[in-house]
């Protein structure tokens, strides 16, 4: 079979997806990790795994983009998702962080209003 | 038995005093726990003025984290039984009882199915629950008609579980889980009613994701994950 990906490039993306899949069901398993957060790299490991048993798909899709090397659409490609997923990291500990600090602030407030009323009816 | 009807509510100023109402007038016998998911309308101010059990998130946390807040309530107060029951009007109080009953018969959780002896309609969003079914069937072996109905009875060793477990959200790929850890659970027949206000949050991609998120949950994780659920095992 004539491919446009290199066999150690076939191999590192094997690699790669079974070590990212392995890693993130271990964390399961000792509960470090939420199954909904887990997801995301579940399917990632799934993209990797395909793209190196059909390097067929990265080389239609190099054709089609205009893109010389199947293995620069393929960086492309990864660099995107991985992206998109910093992205959305992002927003989630923009959420995190409003959340911290509205608890920090009522337990503060909460702490204040339990002296006062101390103070008030010893 | 002692029996807990957490109702998780989010923004449901509107729905909520019908709702219970109904729980007052139908089963005064059970204790009822409102637990404000960090509404940003009046929710929270209506049960303390009239008087209805709260526990006050002062965040947002989402169903699950409402609900497993609930669950840590009824941990430390040693209840028997729990039922999660909506906030908008859809679950009827006439239905706890034949569910408190039939965990009573010796299930550790016991769903409140909409389509036990019905057909379901083919709508987008039934079509997600057959989908749902069918894989659960396939994984487990056993059929759950209405595994994503949100009207479910837990025991007090559930309750326990439920409360400590990071990945025991309240949703249909922790039941598949259960009952691939040998846990016993059944469906009862419930209606339900048409919602009182408000409109679900659950746009189309939400569903997709949610879509995505379970299936995958059931096909391809729930075999590597440990068994933490233990007869009896209470902490």
């Amino acid at each position: 079979m004539t491919s446009g990906i290199p066999i150690a490039m076939r191999a590192l993306l094997i690699l790669g997806s079974v070590g990212t899949g392995a890693f993130i069901l271990g964390r399961i398993r000792s509960s470090k990790v939420q199954i909904r957060d887990s997801i995301f790299w579940i399917l990632f490991s799934a993209l990797l795994l395909f793209l190196s048993i059909f390097p067929g798909a990265a080389i239609w899709a190099a054709e089609q983009l205009g893109v010389e090397s199947p293995v620069n659409f393929v960086f492309l490609f990864i660099i995107f998702i991985l992206l998109v997923q910093l992205f959305s990291c992002n927003l989630r500990i923009s959420q995190l962080d409003a959340k911290v600090r509205a608890l920090t602030q009522k337990i503060a407030l909460d702490e204040n209003e339990r002296k006062e009323d101390k103070k008030e009816n010893p | 038995m002692r029996l807990l009807v957490v109702i998780p509510a989010y923004n449901e100023q509107e729905s909520l005093p019908a709702v219970m109402a109904d729980l007052a007038a139908t089963c005064p016998e059970y204790d009822v726990l409102v637990v404000n998911d960090g509404s940003t309308d009046g929710t929270a101010a209506l049960c303390r003025e009239r008087g209805y059990p709260l526990l006050d998130l002062p965040v947002n946390l989402g169903l699950a984290g409402a609900f497993q807040a609930g669950l840590r309530y009824a941990a430390s107060h040693e209840y028997d039984a729990a039922v999660q029951f909506d906030a908008d009007g859809q679950h009827l109080a006439r239905y706890i009882q034949p569910l408190a009953a039939k965990l009573g018969e010796g299930y550790d959780i016991v769903i409140g199915s909409r389509f036990v002896g019905k057909k379901r309609p083919f709508t987008a969003r039934m079509l997600g629950s057959r989908l749902i079914t069918a894989v659960m069937r396939l994984t487990t072996g056993t059929k759950i008609l209405d595994p994503t109905s949100g009207m479910r009875c837990l025991d007090r060793a559930m309750i326990q579980s439920f409360a400590q477990n990071l990945n025991w959200p309240p949703e249909p790929d922790t039941i598949s889980y259960l009952l691939r850890c040998g846990a016993r659970v059944c469906e009862v027949p419930v209606e339900i009613a048409e919602r009182q206000a408000g409109t679900s949050y659950l746009t189309l991609y939400k569903s997709l994701v949610y879509m995505a998120q379970i299936t995958i949950s059931m096909l391809v994780i729930q075999w590597f994950r440990k068994n933490e659920w233990k007869k009896g095992g209470r902490l």
